[in-house]
């Protein structure tokens, strides 16, 4: 019973940095409806541009973490201009693969320029684990999940009540209108852009300082995709809780059935859920006009 | 001179712009001992086949300098196949048609099951790899083919001995296996469980992660949970091992940490020494450090004359050493009795291979009888010099 | 517009190939490549057989991807499947004319499986619904040991036909070609059949084309279905050809490759499938040969080989989405339109 609570916790947990890369990937699609499938690699990026001010510039690590986040964003407002802008008429498929095309430039990029080592970068959050009778937290789960936790309720009152956020959401919803009343739409996909970019690079750097940091490290996003679906596409809320949800299943399983199902279960999971409810759990039924 | 027009000029650039391909084909020699190669000089494995590709061609250069074999000098020919099968077979689909090499090296168990029938048909090559699979050492159903070392299963029955051997302790040891979900990670773990069951060690948990091992908190946890003294890690280069040690260590546990052959390397004993932890593990050639073995001693000279920035020499490095040193052998062989280098004439020449001096690089004398030898030894990672030095004697299985 | 060519019935206007210069230079095009083992070296002889057993495997995600408008993220598994099934069957001592088919049919009705979701959802979220496919289909690979072989791969007897063993890159390149050619025609006239219609159709307004009468569920199935069917007598071949095989071959990236290879080509025709694939395979290969080339200036280009791959690999889709849509295709019928209406101007 103990092992099933344990497990539990640290699936939770774990949950709490993939509902970052999962807002990454929601707030450009609520916000450009762009499906973006190089959600793993732009992480990748981030982290291994904090590694490089962190460790070949030498800096402290904070003030790495804002340079990479400076750095993400620069190259988001680049990605958007050159390669969405003509796009944005084409079908789904063209868009999605142009972002497949992205997330390929960006892997060899960083293949080519860091190589295929494994690095270690500097950890941004103290390691000391909780002990809760014989459950073990390790410190570092625990630090993730809290800075994870912060972010995302930032963005959710950033959404609500800033005037900014507000004008965010109208532009995702529609552009059209949103324009007629004043708002800056090409500022506000800029703006959606470079925080989707910096959630993703929070993500990146988390996740780098317990598992290092490797070109293999954007594979931790294919999750991200089961999570997704199950929260709907355009659903901030959706992707939170499908995150949390499907951490802990993914911990469940590896604890009882081994670590390869790790990969599996959840989107067995999502396959059936897609048949009951479709458009995810939280996801917006969109009504197709002719 | 008569005036040139622009019809000629352009014809004598043409041909000057051809002449680099024609000289370079006029190189071959048909006397030469040709070793081709499928490296993965690039891809996930590119840290190892970088050494493996030096390792080889450094042996073919040292050789050559030495006099080559038996008068004949051997030639390198290698490409990138980037540790895909498709693009290790089509590597070796060229390289046959343009070199008819003698031996051919592959960059993993894939290719050299995917390459076998074409190299049994071409009855002209010989093939090795990094590989230590139990299924390629298999003189009946691969006979063209040669282990560089101890297959995975016989490293994995040396530990096992060597922990019986120097377990002290009034209850049994308690044995963790973690490993990896790829052919690097499971194979020998079926012959380590058997030879502890033979022995009467228990093995209290087998923990199965996913080959990239990103997240583990949970597979960690399972492991925290047995109390485990010993850990043998298998199938991993570095991460996921350092996660695991930190989080046992945060929960008080400190056990023996093992590893077996490309998992010993220094990204592993790196990581794990910044958390103040001695890797152990069975190795299949003395260490790059172990200055007591000729052999070893002839490969630092070679290095510091040609690579001088080259400090740490990796056991890829000499593994690929080594089975330059064993395809000289069979040509060595097959030379001096007279015999043309054909497969039946190389593999019964590699088959004679018994009590064969290494010149250290095994420290036991070599039996190739079975396609793969039998031994391995102990090496352990000493915190001060900060490098892998023997932790007990060469073990014959 | 050809001169002298005038059709007088229906029939003949839905000629595949409407004028003798057009049967002609096919023809002689068929020849050329029946032909090419005796005239090409060992090396182009191969990598002439990885393209036909890509051409298959593109001519299937074209039908589903380019003419049905159903983005299928799972082709890379369903040639694993076709694989498999020709390794399990092969060992049994099943005849290769027996066992592709079989392995095509097999993987047919695995698509229609995969293609279920489509009477759901639909666009993206169909995508990753066949991405959930894949993950659970390589799962399968890899732990269904006594079938597959697990992770270390199987071996695939060789093809025997009647006694004569199809061994060596000749013979599997007749097999490849045979089948490339006769699926190559079967695709090409599916495009004027009701059933090639109604797939434009579903992808164009698929809610139009259910007021129309066409059959949503039972097309779209039939979509995914004959996709997988290429895939899986593409994945046959494969096995045939190499021998030996692993699950890692049959990664995400190989489902992205093909899509590459569609939307580079041409999406919805054959001719676009033909161009894709033989782009895609060549463009790593000059990458390869270049960095033979210049290592003797870049002595560290090798090391940079795979990762600039990418790099290139990711380069190429992107400038084909902003600047060719249509793909190679358009380009192709751009240079005949050009040399047809000489001395005019197009």
């Amino acid at each position: 019973m103990i092992e099933f609570v344990e497990y539990s916790l640290l699936g939770l947990l774990s949950g709490g940095v993939m509902a970052l890369i999962a807002l990454s990937f929601v707030l450009i699609y609520k916000g450009t409806g762009v499906v973006n499938f190089a959600v793993g690699e732009v992480m990748m990026l981030g982290a291994y541009l904090y590694y490089a001010a962190a460790v070949t510039f030498e800096l402290p690590p904070v003030v790495a973490f804002l340079i990479s986040l400076a750095v993400i964003s620069i190259l988001a407002m680049l990605v958007e201009r050159t390669v969405l802008r003509p796009l944005s008429g084409q079908p789904a498929v063209a868009v999605m693969m142009a972002t497949i095309g992205m997330s390929s430039i960006m892997h060899g990029t960083i293949e080519t320029i860091w190589g295929g080592d494994t690095y270690q970068p500097p950890g941004l959050i103290p390691r000391t684990p909780l002990f809760l009778g014989e459950i073990l937290i390790p410190g570092s789960v625990l630090g993730n999940f809290a800075i994870a936790g912060i972010l995302i309720a930032c963005f959710l009152a950033f959404f609500r009540y800033s005037k900014t956020g507000i004008a965010l959401r109208a532009t995702a919803s529609d552009p059209v209108t949103a324009a007629t009343l004043g708002i800056n739409i090409n500022f506000a996909t800029l703006l959606t852009w470079m925080l989707a970019g910096s959630v993703g690079t929070v993500a990146g750097v988390l996740i780098a300082s317990s598992a290092g940091l490797a070109p293999s490290l954007s594979g931790a996003a294919l999750g991200v995709f089961a999570a997704i679906i199950l929260g709907g596409m355009d659903s901030v809320l959706g992707a939170i809780v499908a995150s949390l949800f499907l951490g802990w299943l993914e911990s469940i399983s590896a604890g009882y059935l081994g670590g390869k199902s790790r990969d599996v279960i959840p989107y067995v999971v999502v396959l059936l859920i897609l048949v009951v409810r479709p458009y995810g759990i939280f996801g917006t039924r969109t009504i197709e006009r002719l | 001179m008569k005036k040139l027009n622009r019809r000629q000029v352009v014809q004598g650039f043409s041909a000057s712009a051809l002449s680099p391909w024609l000289a370079g084909n006029s190189y071959a020699q048909s006397s030469d001992i040709v070793i081709g190669a499928a490296q993965p000089i690039t891809g996930v494995f590119a840290f190892a086949g970088v050494a493996m590709n030096n390792g080889l061609n450094d042996f073919v250069q040292w050789k050559n300098s030495k006099g080559g074999v038996q008068g004949r000098k051997l030639r390198y020919v290698v490409e990138d196949s980037g540790f895909k099968v498709d693009q290790g077979v089509a590597v070796f689909k060229k390289i046959m048609a343009s070199d008819k090499p003698n031996f051919f090296y592959c960059d993993g168990t894939p290719l050299v099951k995917a390459i076998t029938r074409d190299a049994i048909a071409s009855n002209h090559v010989m093939t090795s790899s990094t590989s230590l699979a139990s299924v390629v050492a298999d003189p009946v159903n691969v006979p063209q083919h040669f282990v560089p070392g101890a297959t995975y299963g016989r490293l994995h029955e040396v530990l096992m001995e060597h922990i019986k051997s120097t377990w002290k302790g009034a209850d049994k040891p308690r044995i963790a296996y973690v490993y990896a979900e790829s052919e690097f990670g499971m194979d020998g773990i079926p012959a380590g469980k058997a030879r502890a069951e033979k022995l009467g060690l228990p093995i209290v948990v087998e923990i199965v992660t996913k080959q990239s091992g990103i997240d583990v908190t949970t597979e960690v946890a399972k492991l925290r949970r047995a109390r485990p003294n010993i850990v043998i890690f298998q199938g991993y280069i570095s991460a996921p091992m350092p996660e695991f040690i930190r989080q046992m260590k945060e929960a008080g546990i400190d056990p023996d940490v093992y590893g077996t052959a490309w998992g010993l390397d220094k990204p592993a004993f790196d990581a794990l020494a910044k958390l103040g932890e001695s890797l152990t593990g069975v190795s299949l050639y003395a260490t790059g450090d172990d200055t007591s073995a000729p052999m070893i001693k002839e490969i630092r000279e070679y290095l510091s004359k040609n690579r001088p920035d080259l400090t740490h020499i990796s056991p890829f490095y000499i593994s690929t050493w080594f089975t330059g040193m064993v395809f000289a052998e069979i040509a060595d062989r097959c030379l001096k009795a007279r015999k043309p280098l054909d497969l039946p004439n190389m593999k019964a020449a590699l088959e004679s291979i018994q009590n064969w001096d290494t010149g250290g690089i095994i420290g036991l004398p070599v039996d190739y009888s079975k396609h793969e030898v039998l031994a391995g030894r102990l090496i352990k990672y000493n915190m001060d010099k900060k490098f892998m030095e023997p932790a007990g004697p060469w073990i014959k299985v | 517009m050809r001169t002298g060519v005038f059709y007088e019935n229906f029939q003949s206007e839905e000629q595949l190939w409407n004028s003798p210069v057009k049967r002609f230079w096919m023809l002689a095009f068929i020849c050329a490549l029946l032909t090419l083992p005796f005239w090409g070296t060992q090396y182009i002889l191969a990598m002439a057989c990885i393209v036909g057993i890509h051409v298959i495997a593109t001519l299937g995600l074209n039908l589903t991807t380019g003419n049905a408008g159903l983005i299928s993220l799972s082709h890379g598994a369903f040639l694993g499947v076709g694989c498999y099934t020709v390794a399990y069957l092969g060992k049994l001592g099943v005849p290769f004319y027996v066992t592709i088919p079989v392995a095509g049919i097999f993987t047919a009705m695995l698509g229609v499986i995969v293609g279920l979701p489509s009477l759901k959802v639909k666009g993206i979220y169909l995508a990753i619904a066949t991405l959930a496919a894949h993950f659970i289909l390589s799962f399968v690979f890899r732990e269904w040991t006594p079938v597959t072989g697990g992770v270390q791969g199987t071996t695939i007897p060789r093809a025997n036909f009647f006694g004569y063993e199809l061994m060596g890159d000749k013979d599997n390149f007749y097999l490849i070609y045979f089948l490339a050619i006769i699926l190559g025609i079967a695709a090409r006239n599916l495009g004027r059949t009701y059933i090639g219609r109604a797939f434009v159709a579903v992808r164009d307004r698929d809610i139009s084309a259910e007021i129309l009468g066409v059959n949503l569920l039972k097309t779209k199935l039939l979509a995914f279905a004959t996709g997988a069917f290429y895939a899986g007598v593409a994945g046959g071949v494969l096995g045939y050809f190499y021998g030996a095989i692993v699950p890692d071959y049959f990664a995400l990236t190989l489902s992205i490759f093909y899509l590459a290879a569609v939307i580079v080509g041409g999406l919805g025709s054959v001719l676009g499938s033909i161009f894709g694939a033989l782009f895609m395979t060549f463009v790593p290969e000059a990458l390869r040969l270049l960095s033979n080339a210049s290592s003797h200036w870049f002595p560290n280009a090798a090391g940079l080989v795979l990762p600039m791959g990418q790099v290139v690999f990711g380069l190429l889709i992107i400038i084909f989405l902003v600047f060719e849509p249509h793909g190679l295709t358009a380009n192709w019928r751009r240079v005949k339109r050009y040399f047809h209406l000489w001395p005019f101007k197009t």
